[in-house]
């Protein structure tokens, strides 16, 4: 029987979901990890041009892209263990939160990919060129001149990212996983207090995703210090001041009132 | 000294420079003059091999490359005793005026950071940038960050310094301070190839001038003879555009 609204219960759950948010910031965090080094590895074949790796990549991107990462979970969950007993292999007794870090893992590798791409794709071609005219190497010229401006431009895709992954984690409850949503779903079975559970949810979500881009937000402005000249817009608005001064300021510029006299 | 034999290089079925050889002494500058599409940008690239050559031989001071056998050691020799001042100016963006000029020599070059610093710093002031060591490029004028470029350049204490239009893409008021930085230096006995269509400062900064075309050398000599008693008329024709009159009649 579903229970009358009691904002008590928010309060009550808060605590209580809490105590599960280290197994969502641990799928999280694994995911991420696995995402930066198989998108790092799909990307290198793209933007070196490997032959047949390229290909393997475009596919495995496409597919982590173009399905849905639900699917995807069943898909690794009940998938996996029957391709490997083909292969003699049993993983029946593997925690379930491994598969739920490699399906997260590949989903993210492939966006990882794709803001990698762009990212090295968007620094300047003159920036290898002048490191290579000043004797660097072509390692070299990656790690210290190309990855770093790459890093920085990626950031904000990054920060997307991040932010999508941790709200798409709590997609693993359907595979039973106990982090948050599958600890909220677990309240509202034991008290039926439904709404006020999912509020609770809600706030924590929000407060773990606010603080997330709060801290990339700094990292961001730090990275990006070498940029911070005035934006297009605020010159343009300098401009228009100045053009309003001029029009309407009784004083004009030196030059300007000398000529105007002599006229 | 700098000398180079047959350059050839082709785009596709596009061939760009046909066979370019050319005698640089040491402490001589040599400027390369031009029609748009000459060749002269990928003459430069090619001997500091951002652009690699279809032939030809190149040789700086004692190192001699043959650009159909080059190897990654070679390039990189040849890389060491050339600097590059770019038309974009190319300063690396995440790094400020002193950074720029110091990485090559941390980094390739593995001079301690100290004596670098105190290097570029001093090659700063010489290009009137004192008070813009901890600038980033994004914050300093374009005829600043070609200044930089130039401290960049000097810094590496190469055998050549190959300039590509380096004040084509400046502002008119700011042509001036990169030219004057350009003059000082060129009077230090520093060796440098300038491409330029900036023709009075060809004129007087020049000891040997080297007139482009089609990817062939038209015509070379002292600058008052190109520029006074040009013998070919592709070169006539081109300079006739540069006269006082040419300049104002857009
Ligand atoms: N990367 C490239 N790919 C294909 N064609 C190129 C490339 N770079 C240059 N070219 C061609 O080679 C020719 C010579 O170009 P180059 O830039 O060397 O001329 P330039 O003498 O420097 O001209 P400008 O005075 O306009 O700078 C041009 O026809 C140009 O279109
Ligand atoms: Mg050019």
């Amino acid at each position: 029987m579903e229970q009358p609204f009691d904002i008590g219960y928010v309060f009550h759950f808060i605590p209580k979901l809490l105590s599960t948010l280290g197994t969502t910031l641990s799928i999280v965090a694994g995911s991420l990890l696995l995402g930066l080094a198989v998108g790092l590895l799909a990307a290198l074949p793209r933007l070196y041009r490997v032959p047949v790796l390229q290909r393997v990549s475009r596919l495995y991107v496409s597919f982590f892209r173009g399905t849905p990462i639900l699917i995807q979970l069943f898909l690794l969950y009940f998938g996996l263990p029957e391709l490997l007993k083909q292969a003699g292999a049993d993983i029946s007794k593997t925690p379930v939160i491994v598969f739920v870090i490699l399906t997260y893992g590949l989903h993210a590798g492939a966006s990882v990919c794709e803001m990698i791409r762009a990212a090295v794709t968007a620094v300047d071609r003159g920036q290898v060129e002048a490191a290579y005219a000043v004797g660097m190497t072509g390692y070299r010229a990656f790690t210290r001149i190309v990855f770093p401006q790459a890093i920085a431009i990626a950031l904000p895709v990054f920060s997307n990212l991040l932010l999508a992954l941790t709200k798409e984690t709590s997609l693993a409850f359907t595979l039973g996983v106990m982090e948050m949503t599958g600890k909220a779903q677990s309240l509202t079975t034991l008290t039926q207090h439904f709404l006020e559970a999912y509020l609770a949810l809600a706030l924590v979500y929000f407060a773990v995703c606010f603080t997330m881009e709060k801290l990339l937000l700094r990292a961001e402005r730090r990275l990006l210090k070498h940029e911070r000249q005035e934006s297009e817009a605020r010159k343009r608005f300098r401009s228009w001041k100045k053009l309003q001064w001029r029009r309407y300021s009784p004083e004009f510029p030196p030059g300007g009132r000398r000529q105007g006299y002599e006229a | 000294m700098i000398q180079l034999k047959g350059i050839t290089k082709s785009f596709g079925r596009q061939q760009v420079l046909k066979g370019i050889g050319l005698t640089v002494e040491k402490g001589e500058v040599v400027v390369i003059l031009g029609p748009s599409g000459s060749g002269k940008t990928t003459l430069l690239r090619c001997i500091n091999y951002l652009e690699k050559p279809g032939g030809g031989e190149i040789r700086i001071g004692d190192c001699r490359v043959d650009c159909r056998a080059a190897s990654k050691k070679d390039i990189r020799e040849l890389r060491k005793r050339t600097a590059m001042v770019f038309q974009q100016y190319n300063l690396f963006r995440h790094k400020t005026a002193l950074e720029n000029v110091m990485e090559g020599l941390v980094v390739v070059q593995k001079v301690p950071k100290e004596e670098a610093r105190a290097r570029s710093v001093q090659l700063l002031e010489k290009v009137g940038l004192g008070a813009k060591l901890d600038a980033y490029p994004s914050q300093l004028s374009g005829g600043q960050q070609q200044r930089v470029g130039i401290a960049r350049a000097l810094a590496l204490n190469p055998e050549v310094i190959l300039f590509d239009e380096p004040t084509s893409a400046l502002d008119p008021e700011l042509v001036g301070e990169v030219l004057a930085v350009i003059r000082k230096i060129a009077k230090e006995g520093i060796t440098m190839i300038i491409v330029t269509h900036e023709m009075g400062f060809a004129q007087d900064v020049a000891n040997h001038v080297i007139f482009m075309d089609e990817g062939v050398v038209v015509e070379e000599g002292r600058p008052n003879e190109i520029f006074t008693s040009p013998k070919e008329e592709r070169t006539k024709q081109f300079l006739k555009r540069f006269t006082p009159e040419g300049v104002y009649s857009i």
